[in-house]
């Protein structure tokens, strides 16, 4: 035996007995989580997570709680105001999309306040007639009082409704027609 | 299919990860079990 | 050391097929069998059986993961709460009530993954966006840094019984956050769609589709939680013994040969 050895004595009352030592039972062992993780690592991830909560927060609060005005809420509601950078919510109404050059035109509607969009983007997801809009832009007063909606983009609104395609097509048509007109 | 990459991808990407997730838990079981004795797995 | 710690592969029969599957059970196979099937069963009726929507087109097979994904979340950071204040109480505290949070939550990490990149590749083709800081979308996002975070604290050093606690009290805070995420799309207005099953309409085949989908994921939660929370048994165990293995040893360095 190595008498030498600093650590020999160290963990063991009874120094003399070592057989007995190395099968004392494991209950007195404390639990100890080492050796399986790298705490650096946990600690980088950790740094990442504060700081992405923290982006999510201000994203939170300057982006989500005023995510939209809606079109009759132009000029009225506090933090839509005319000329300053918003985006606006209402239905594409009927019959009103129309290209011109790279501008597509149309009409937004709702609570029976309609707004003309000129979007200088290209209409992507399921942008249609009828459908709910929230387009982001600015909204320019003319001189003479009229208001248009200068668009960047346009992001489609869909509904929690679903229904099988093809299914008494006419009939769902006609109603959706009425239910466009009736909405906006 | 209309849009089909990504409703494909969306159920590829799904599965594919739940079996990444799935694979790297069993390989890193069986290299714990090889330091923890039978007797000492409370399930068996 | 003992024969089971450098030659497993050399022990005779059972404990070999033990250490090929060491956290499987006959129960833990019936339901991983039942598992696949549902898994097979959502994808030939999510990709195939199930109709077209009139509006969303094919866009709508998204949902029958999208949604499920993120009910399975919800519930496994629930039940990592309740699991961490079974450990905060006195009369119930043990380490598997912590070990089933850390599985449950890192399963709960997984599903919400799983929900932000489905519903970022059906908000492309529906929305015309892969995102957008929207109410939903933003809480949804800080949802998962938080359990990213929780999983993180799990994994910063000290004992089981610190790591368990620090991490409970993280876990049941943290848990407060699920009703902010579900109720963002009635509480704000985000562009994100209301709850479809709550509010919206949603019926026959479809409807049916959303429901395997629901027990398919279901099956699957509770499957991962179970072989996780066993292997984090066994690497409790591995460090404990780690502990144990390192004192004998270094006592068995000492003796002379």
């Amino acid at each position: 035996m190595d008498v030498n050895d600093p650590h020999l004595n160290d963990p063991a009352p009874n120094d003399t007995a070592l057989n007995d030592t190395v099968l004392r039972p494991r209950e007195v062992v404390p639990t100890a989580a080492r050796g399986r993780k790298k705490p650096w690592f946990a600690y980088g991830v950790l740094a990442l997570a504060l700081v992405a909560g923290g982006v999510f927060v201000a994203k939170f609060l300057t982006n989500a709680l005023d995510y939209y005005c809606n079109v009759d809420e132009v000029g009225v509601k506090d933090g839509c105001d005319v000329g300053r950078s918003i985006r606006i919510q209402g239905v594409v109404e009927k019959g009103s999309v129309a290209e011109t050059g790279s501008v597509t035109n149309f009409v937004v509607t709702f609570n029976g306040v309609s707004m003309p969009v000129n979007l200088s983007s290209d209409p992507t997801g399921l942008f249609q007639e009828c459908i709910p809009v929230v387009v982001t832009g600015r909204v320019v007063e003319n001189t003479d009082g009229s208001r248009v909606f200068e668009g960047e983009e346009v992001l489609v609104k869909h509904d929690e409704n679903y229904d099988k395609e093809n299914e008494a097509r006419v009939d769902k048509a006609n109603a959706e027609a009425d239910a466009c007109s009736a909405r906006t | 299919m209309l849009n089909a990459p990504y409703v494909i991808g969306s159920y590829v990407v799904t599965l594919g990860g739940i079996a990444l997730y799935t694979w790297r838990m069993l390989g890193q079981a069986r290299t714990a079990a090889r330091q923890v004795p039978p007797e000492d797995r409370p399930w068996t | 050391m003992t024969g089971f710690m450098t030659s497993p592969r050399n022990s005779p029969g059972t404990v070999a097929v033990l250490d090929r599957a060491p956290t499987s059970t006959t129960f833990s196979r019936v339901l991983g069998i039942a598992t696949l099937v549902g898994i097979g069963w959502l994808v030939v009726f999510g990709l195939f059986l199930s109709p077209n929507d009139r509006v969303q087109k094919t866009g709508v097979r998204i949902m029958y993961i999208h949604v499920p994904s993120a009910w399975l979340a919800y519930l496994a950071f629930g039940v990592t709460g309740v699991s961490s204040l079974a450990y905060l109480w006195k009369r119930t505290r043990s380490l598997a009530w912590d070990r089933l949070a850390g599985a449950s939550a890192e399963v709960g990490v997984l599903f919400m993954g799983i929900t932000l990149v489905s519903g970022s590749l059906w908000g492309r083709i529906s929305w015309g966006t892969y995102w957008t800081w929207d109410a939903r979308l933003t809480t949804t996002a800080f949802l998962f840094v938080t359990y990213i975070g929780y999983l993180a604290v799990r994994d910063l050093g000290g004992t089981h019984q610190q790591r368990a606690k620090r991490s409970a009290v993280l876990a049941v805070l943290a848990m407060l956050e699920v009703p902010l995420v579900h109720f963002s799309v009635t509480w704000w207005r985000p562009l994100h769609q209301n709850e479809t099953v709550e509010n919206g309409k949603l019926s026959g085949l479809m409807l049916f589709t959303l429901f395997v989908g629901l027990i398919a994921f279901t099956l699957l939660y509770v499957w991962l939680v179970l072989h996780r929370q066993r292997v984090l048994t066994l690497l409790d165990q591995v460090d404990d013994r780690g502990l144990d293995v390192a004192i004998a040893e270094r006592r068995n360095e000492s003796v002379p040969s």
